[in-house]
């Protein structure tokens, strides 16, 4: 077969319809989102106006996502950048958190069958708390203490940047049971609401941006745990179960490229916007002029084109049964920190007036910026590509 | 004969203006932008120190004269806060385009707003898309002893309450550009308070369209204007780059108190490089706003567009590596780093203009 960057038709189909259900139902609530810090009210009702499935969380199973033959994951991102094109709450409104997927990725099976099973059918949250005030990156620093309890566990600590950690089901806790140990030390909790100890210490933080995802700070107070809540872990790495899709390694290094099409969606959309309002304006600007705002509207979109190559070659690897962490890597190191420049540009060329809250130019440019920070940051990824490298240099 | 050496008198107002900049401005910063104003005792304390008002002696003032003094006196209350910075100044900015441009007529009013803390005075300088000066769709035309002054303006400080507005545009029968008196009760101005904003937010920017006529009066002496004007635009290059001296000197200050993989981050280049090269472009900048600067005072022709756009992507930039440094903590309200974020952006959308700057993708 030969090479082609086309997505099929079917895919096509339902992305347009997504984009376009976005852009019509999601975006007009996007700034009360922001300003809320929550998504909307009757964010469910919203997302019930959808002509095609979403896959949500809430509906428990009942509203899959249709498979297409151009891969799971490669189809993934055209959803992921169909969405963000209208505004990311509604993503993050379909996404039910990551805590059960860590479950399926390393719990045994009656674990999976306790904790995953329940929550994909049942259509609830749940979190994922490694992320501490003194780290985020070096995860092997994880302070958090697990110590025995006669046949249990309990857990001392503070888990920052947990998203969803307030309204979850459960939360997936990481803490040492022997800070000697190192990573080799850590190991994963699930800790259900409502646990005597696990306290809410911020429900949501003060955020620049994606201000409507919860975002969450919980307390671990002398907070007891039986053993069978207990995970596996190893190595400062999650060990998938299986190495199918899915999984947690799906949920967090397979998910890299995913934050790409996010980027490109939120910054095509700004970019869009930007381009028909000073079209309608065109009148004021001389030849000269125009010709360069042009060029700037070209180069940009070139940018969003390479990031959408980059994203694609990951997942397309990934699909296709040899993922690839650098590749990843690139997709999600390269999208963000350009996406961030375009929508400056953008607001650029507009004038002050671009970053009026009229306009949603000034929100996008605030969201994006989490793009080269979360689900490892854009230094993390230069370092994984910079070892791909070397180590092929260094054999 | 070359001269890289600030004079004594620099040093001070350095000095003076990083003091209050830390010690006064940054920690009204959030205040400032919750409120959308300045606070009152921060606003007296700035007003009183007289750098934000540059109208020198000879004019009646007692303010920095010069633009190379009162660009490193913006940069250094900057490196405070952006935003109540630019509030101040520009009030102070309507105040030297009068002192110097205004005729005894004026006298009064320039008093006022050299002596009054409570007034606000603002330029109407700014049009959407990158106009610069040449280029205004702004039209102030003297027909018999009236002034027609027809246009929009973006960005003008104060904008619901600023009086009197100096507009700046273009009179097209002589092809020359005018600034004109406009007090706020002329009829035919539209005020559109921008209602929220990425950053900047204490000067209550406000969008005010003109369709008025004024007495022929009110009309500024266009000799050397493009000079004034320079000075004032120069202004948010200054402004940009105290922001992002301040964005960066707390990241490099975050990265060698942060651990991680067992030493501060500040020894990974990875983490060390960025800040060093933000470093790098702000001392290439702050040079050419400099050079600018002193052109300006020896009333030579100089354009600022390119510096003006040039310390705005220096300070996006820093400003991002910055965040990126502190990484998830760079992006809440517990930092202030955000809050740099956001203000240089919003500073490089001032007068942005495309002809001085093409775009770059970051890899």
């Amino acid at each position: 077969m030969s090479l082609s960057f086309t997505m099929s038709k079917p895919l096509r189909d339902y992305t347009n319809s997504l984009r376009d259900w976005s852009v019509a139902q999601i975006r007009p609530h996007a700034r009360e989102a922001d300003t809320r810090h929550s998504f909307p009210e009757n964010w469910a009702e919203i997302l019930d106006t959808s002509p095609v499935p979403l896959g949500r969380h809430d509906k428990g199973g009942l509203d899959p996502v249709p498979e297409f033959e151009d891969g799971h994951w490669v189809s993934k991102l055209s959803f992921y950048e169909a969405i963000s094109y209208g505004d990311l709450w509604g993503l993050f409104a379909i996404g039910g958190g990551i805590g059960h997927l860590v479950v399926d990725a390393m719990g045994s099976p009656w674990q999976v069958e306790k904790w995953y099973q329940p929550v994909v059918e049942g259509g609830s949250v749940t979190g994922f708390a490694l992320t501490e005030p003194h780290f985020g990156s070096d995860t092997s620093q994880v302070a958090t203490t697990a110590t025995r309890d006669g046949d249990g566990w309990v857990l001392n600590g503070t888990k920052i940047f947990c998203s969803n950690g307030a309204n979850a089901e459960y939360v997936v806790v990481f803490a040492t049971v022997d800070k000697s140990l190192g990573a080799k030390g850590i190991n994963a909790f699930v800790v259900p609401k409502g646990t005597p100890g696990f306290v809410v210490g911020k429900v949501n933080e003060h955020k620049m941006g994606i201000r409507s995802w919860n975002t969450s700070e919980l307390l671990f107070d002398n907070c007891r745990i039986p053993e069978e809540n207990v995970l596996g872990w190893s190595e400062g790495e999650i060990k998938p179960r299986s190495s199918g899709q899915g999984g947690a390694l799906g949920a967090l290094g397979y998910n890299r490229p995913n934050i790409a099409a996010m980027s490109v969606g939120v910054t095509q959309a700004s970019l869009d916007l930007t381009t028909g309002l000073l079209d309608e304006q065109k009148a004021g600007f001389s030849p000269h002029r125009w010709s360069l705002v042009q060029n700037e509207l070209t180069a940009m979109n070139h940018v969003l084109a390479r990031s959408r190559r980059v994203a694609l070659k990951a997942q397309a690897l990934l699909d296709g049964g040899k993922p690839d962490r650098s590749a990843a890597a690139v997709a999600k190191a390269y999208a963000p920190q350009s996406c961030e420049r375009i929508i400056r540009r953008c607001m650029q060329l507009l004038g002050p007036e671009g970053t009026s809250e009229e306009l949603l130019l000034e929100k996008w440019y605030r969201d994006v910026k989490i793009m080269d920070i979360f689900e490892g940051s854009g230094q993390i990824q230069r370092i994984i590509v910079g070892r791909g490298l070397m180590g092929r240099v260094v054999g | 004969m070359v001269n890289l050496e600030p004079a004594p008198e620099q040093l001070e107002v350095a000095e003076l203006a990083r003091e209050l900049g830390v010690e006064v401005l940054a920690p009204a910063a959030r205040e400032a932008e919750a409120a959308r104003a300045v606070p009152e005792n921060v606003w007296k304390t700035l007003f009183a120190t007289g750098l934000t008002v540059p109208v020198p002696e000879e004019l009646g003032g007692s303010g920095i004269g010069d633009t190379a003094t009162l660009m490193i006196a913006l940069e250094n209350l900057a490196y405070g806060d952006p935003g109540i910075t630019l509030a101040a100044f520009s009030s102070g900015a309507a105040a030297l385009l009068l002192a110097r441009h205004g005729g005894s007529d004026h006298a009064a009013l320039v008093r006022s707003l050299i002596t009054e803390p409570g007034t606000r005075a603002a330029v109407a300088l700014y049009e959407p898309q990158g106009r610069g000066a040449s280029e205004f769709a702004t039209t102030i035309e003297v027909t018999g002893d009236e002034v027609r002054v027809r246009g929009r303006k973006v960005a003008v400080a104060f904008g619901a309450e600023a009086d009197p507005l100096i507009v700046v545009g273009v009179e097209q029968s002589a092809g020359g550009v005018r600034a004109v008196l406009v007090p706020r009760t002329a009829p035919g101005l539209t005020v559109t308070p921008h209602g929220g904003s990425l950053a900047l937010e204490a000067m209550a920017p406000a969008t005010v369209a003109f369709d008025t006529a004024v007495p022929v009066s009110n009309l500024l002496d266009a000799s050397g204007l493009l000079n004034t004007i320079g000075r004032i635009r120069l202004a948010v290059a200054a402004i940009a780059v105290g922001t992002g001296q301040r964005a960066v000197d707390y990241a490099a200050q975050y990265a060698t108190e942060r651990v991680a993989f067992g030493r501060p981050i500040a020894s990974f280049q990875g983490v060390s490089f960025p800040l060093a090269e933000a470093q790098m472009r702000m001392a290439e900048s702050r040079l050419e706003i400099a050079e600018s600067a002193a052109r300006l005072d020896d009333d030579a022709a100089e354009d600022v567009s390119r510096a003006v756009g040039y310390a705005g992507e220096v300070a996006a930039e820093a400003t991002r590596a910055a965040v990126q440094t502190l990484g998830g903590h760079g992006f809440i309200a517990e930092h202030p780093v955000e809050l740099w974020y956001r203000s240089a952006a919003a500073l490089s959308t001032l007068d942005f203009d495309p002809v001085c700057s093409s775009f770059q993708a970051a890899l």
